[in-house]
């Protein structure tokens, strides 16, 4: 046993500490797994008094997301902090520890009688990925299109700087401007500058009734011109997914069963070949949505353009090009792209880069290059400078990030 | 700060006359009366002088001198602000956006509109509404106050129950650091890389720099818009009505409530011809024809089972508007029947709204003040309305007194101190009430790797020792309200 395990061991108790294995990266490292964020809190702090570099993992879904860090001499695993510590279903708000799973929350806040609510996120692998996780990593899916990303529903947070300082930014009602939002700062930092050991969030009412209409074989300037007359149109789309390169559009209404019909119309109608799906099919399509585009081989990417430069997007995502699958929220313009095992990461992302967007590692690909595309320089020196603000000596994840 | 110059030198003067045009460096002891105070009158200080810039390049040049002479800075918009956010350093400048007032760019396939700081709010909708759009958040005082002004304080409005606040639709911004460097921050297009670091500037109350540019994104209209008002027996009763809406899974564009005292002073001093009743509600759903008026009927069904003696519902825009009237104009209302009035801004949880009531009514009694509620009843966010008079020898100190207690009760059931005002000047020796010293020393780390030498509002959002032994002064109300251009809430 190495002397850190050691005096982990006595800090949180042998069944915490796991001893260094390699799935961190190149060199072992021990796992620590404290039961309260006081106790987190510590962790951190004597990683930070030996210069040690710490990474922060959740439930390990998003665990290739980003730059690859630099070192890793301790990881610290929030999975023990799994309470649901408040859920009042009249405030649709609820505060959870940040290890709880995405999906055990799901489960919780749809439970509480009389009310059928859930958190509005559905990010990939959600079932097992941990609130601090999709939080850390801004994780987002289809319903993104109506209900946001996590900064538009993360109303608080508590968190640990590496110098084992505990403090809290927001509240847990919905409306609040007092102090600065760090959550905002948090939201995407990727386990770089603080580890969120609490999370405050946004809850909504499981809508009744659901409607789906699907397009199949659109090209790509017709989808563009579809998706444009949709956002404009009389219909409030909770998902709108566009498949490629099959050419096909899944989009979804929510609300009261008259309503959701009424609107499913309006779609079907502004969208060539559309038709109403039957209940039966619906299953095969959330299925279809999950799975997209991360079965298969190949590196996956982040990937979003402004909205009226889709069609340029999909036709990069054609047959025989470099993209193997797109799946990107038609009206708001993000989504995932995964590669031809053979295509070049670096290439693909200059082209997005043409179009006006931006790109992301979520699997594979060339890790420990600088980012795919610059930052504004006054940008990232202010976000170098947060970074030192909040964790001098570069404890947590260094190299991971944007900075 | 290490040296605070007592005037300001002929140096950094001559340096700021040149930077924008000596007409635009006002220095005339009456013209820097002008910019002493904000909307929150309480607090004033006369500046050492009122720069007004025209570009970004400028604002670059006049932060640099600040910057190198030492001389604090204000950013100011239309000074509509209700927590004294732009109340001037003695010691500084105040830097005012007014000139920069330009919409520079429509982007409408993308949803985007590019602006400078001192647009007004009401103008950007105004300016995409042929087209079919409109700009979400809608601060009452809309008509007058700026986009920077509504960037720096986050600002809601009656809407921002369904449609967010303006964090929530500003996509971009050009911030002119207090280093005096030229930062762009987020993207009109999503997941820009980096941290979000437009997020901390939003509602960072000009304390991070100063915005010279921002990108908005702006809604299309909704096809439908329906308005309500509900007369309740009482406050508790339509609190329970808001409650079983949200229950339901209705998410109104807006839920206002007015206790018996406001709708007594609109019927006073407008005639808006509101129900006699202890508690209205004002409810407004928006959305596709189809989900509007699924959703309004099912309102409806939830006001009369919470005991609504009268549901009124609007048949065309001018009833909407005769709706509004009185929510709107409640704020004046009120000045025709008291003498003064403090407005407090607090947050409680939807489901404390009963409780915190009551416990606003007891106080009342303890403190021998009367108390108007008008509020955005949706988010829990409460505007009471303390009513004093300033000539009483006791009325000053006792609504003081009573808003704190309010605000504390606010606390206690797990709210803020400030839900869409800020806290500006008014409420940094309260950020103790709510954040912990570890909690204000990380914002203050935050704060000073933007600005590192102080330069940067000082004074407003966190406390310091040295703040915290002073007192406000009384309410008096700000010209632009009494004009009618303006109101507080």
């Amino acid at each position: 046993m190495t002397s850190l395990e050691a005096d982990l061991e006595a800090l949180l108790g042998r069944d915490s500490v796991t001893p260094a294995d390699g799935r961190a990266g190149p060199t072992p490292a021990p796992t620590a797994r404290p039961r309260s964020a006081e106790a987190l809190a510590e962790v951190l702090a004597l990683a930070n008094s030996r210069r040690l570099a710490v990474l922060v993992r959740g439930g390990g879904t998003k665990w290739g997301w980003g730059r690859a860090p630099g070192r890793c001499d301790l990881v610290v695993e929030t999975t023990a902090l799994n309470r649901l510590l408040e859920h009042e279903p009249g405030d649709l708000t609820c505060v959870a520890e940040a290890g709880l799973t995405l999906g055990e929350l799901q489960r919780l806040v749809a439970s509480a009688p009389g009310h059928h609510q859930r958190l509005m996120l559905d990010p990939p692998q959600g079932g097992d990925a941990t609130l601090g996780g999709v939080v850390a990593t801004a994780a987002s899916g289809p319903l993104r299109a109506r209900y946001g990303t996590p900064r538009d529903l993360l109303l608080g947070a508590r968190f640990a700087l590496a110098d084992g300082t505990l403090a809290r930014t927001g509240g847990k009602v919905v409306k609040n401007v007092a102090g600065y939002d760090l959550g905002k700062l948090l939201t995407g930092s990727q386990g770089t500058l603080a580890v969120i050991v609490e999370v405050a969030l946004r809850l909504h009412p499981v809508p009744p009734a659901s409607c789906w209409v699907v397009a199949e074989r659109l090209d790509p300037q017709t989808a563009q011109a579809a998706l444009a007359a949709l956002r404009r149109a009389p219909a409030v789309l909770s998902m709108a997914e566009l498949l490629w390169p099959e050419g096909r559009l899944l989009a979804r209404l929510d609300g009261a069963p008259s309503a959701c019909e009424q609107q499913a119309e309006i779609v079907r109608a502004l969208v060539p070949g559309g038709r109403l799906a039957g209940e039966r099919e619906t299953d095969e399509l959330v299925r279809m949505i999950e799975r997209r585009p991360w079965d298969g081989e190949g590196p996956v990417l982040g990937i979003s353009v402004p909205v009226n430069r889709i069609g340029e997007l999909l036709a990069l995502a054609a047959v025989g090009g470099p993209v193997a699958h797109l799946s990107l929220r038609g009206t708001v313009g993000a989504g995932e792209a995964r590669l031809q095992a053979g295509a070049d990461p670096a290439q693909f992302a200059a082209r997005v880069a043409d179009l006006g967007g931006f790109v992301s590692w979520h699997r594979g690909g060339d890790r420990d290059s600088p980012p795919l595309q610059p930052l504004d320089p006054v940008a990232a020196r202010l976000a170098l400078s947060v970074k030192r603000a909040l964790d001098p000596h570069s404890t947590l994840a260094p190299g991971r990030g944007p900075v | 700060m290490d040296r605070i110059p007592a005037r300001l030198d002929q140096a950094p003067l001559d340096a700021l006359r040149q930077a924008v045009g000596g007409r635009w460096v006002l220095t005339d002891p009456d013209q820097l009366r002008t910019y002493e105070c904000d909307g929150l009158t309480g607090w004033r200080a006369v500046p050492l002088a009122v720069v007004l810039p025209s570009s970004t390049e400028e604002v670059v040049q006049v932060v640099r001198i600040c910057r190198r002479s030492h001389v604090p800075f204000v950013a100011r918009g239309s000074g509509t602000g209700l927590s004294g956010g732009a109340l001037p350093v003695e010691d500084g400048i105040v830097i005012g956006l007014s000139r920069m007032r330009e919409i520079l760019r429509l982007d409408l396939d993308n949803e985007r509109v590019v602006v400078q700081p001192g647009v007004p709010n009401l103008e950007v909708s105004r300016a995409v509404a042929p087209y079919g759009y409109l700009y979400a958040p809608d601060p009452s005082s809309q008509r007058v106050c700026s986009i920077g002004g509504n960037v720096a304080e986050n600002s809601g409005g009656a809407h921002c129950l369904k449609y967010g606040f303006t964090t929530n639709h500003v996509v971009a911004l050009t911030l002119v650091t207090p280093e005096g460097e030229v930062a762009h921050l987020g993207s009109a297009v999503p997941d820009s890389p980096g941290y979000d670091l437009l997020g901390v500037v939003v509602g960072s109350e000009g304390t991070l720099g100063i915005v010279t540019e921002v990108t908005l994104r702006v809604l299309p209209v909704p096809q439908r818009v329906q308005t309500l008002l509900a007369a309740f027996p009482s406050t508790d009763a339509a609190g329970e009505a808001v409650a079983e809406i949200i229950a339901a899974g209705v998410l109104p564009a807006a839920i206002e409530m007015m206790d018996r005292a406001t709708i007594e002073a609109v019927e006073f001093a407008m005639h808006a011809g509101y129900p006699d009743c202890g508690a209205a509600l004002l409810v407004e759903l928006d959305g596709p024809q189809s989900e509007c008026e699924a959703l309004f009927g099912q309102v409806v069904e939830i006001c009369r089972g919470c005991g609504a003696s009268e549901v009124r519902v609007a048949e065309d825009e001018a009833e909407r508007a005769l709706l509004w009237k009185g929510r709107r104009g409640a704020f004046s209302a009120m000045g025709r029947v008291s003498p003064d009035y403090y407005v407090q801004d607090g947050v409680v949880p939807r489901s404390q709204l009963a409780r915190v009531l009551a416990g606003i009514r007891e106080l009342e009694g303890r403190h021998g003040l009367k108390v108007a509620n008008v509020f955005h009843a949706g988010d829990g966010n409460l505007h009471p309305l303390i009513l004093y008079d300033r000539r009483s020898p006791e009325g000053p100190d006792r609504a003081k007194r009573l808003a704190e207690d309010i605000l504390t009760l606010c606390l206690e059931a797990g709210g803020s101190l400030t839900g869409e005002h800020g806290v500006g000047r008014d409420k940094v020796c309260q950020m103790p009430k709510l954040f912990s010293p570890d909690d204000q020393m990380v914002m203050h780390r935050l704060r000073r790797a933007f600005d590192p030498e102080g330069t940067a509002n000082p004074g407003k959002v966190l406390p310091t020792p040295r703040l915290c032994g002073e007192h406000p002064g009384i309410y008096r109300p700000h010209p632009l309200e009494l004009s009618g251009a303006a109101q507080r809430l």
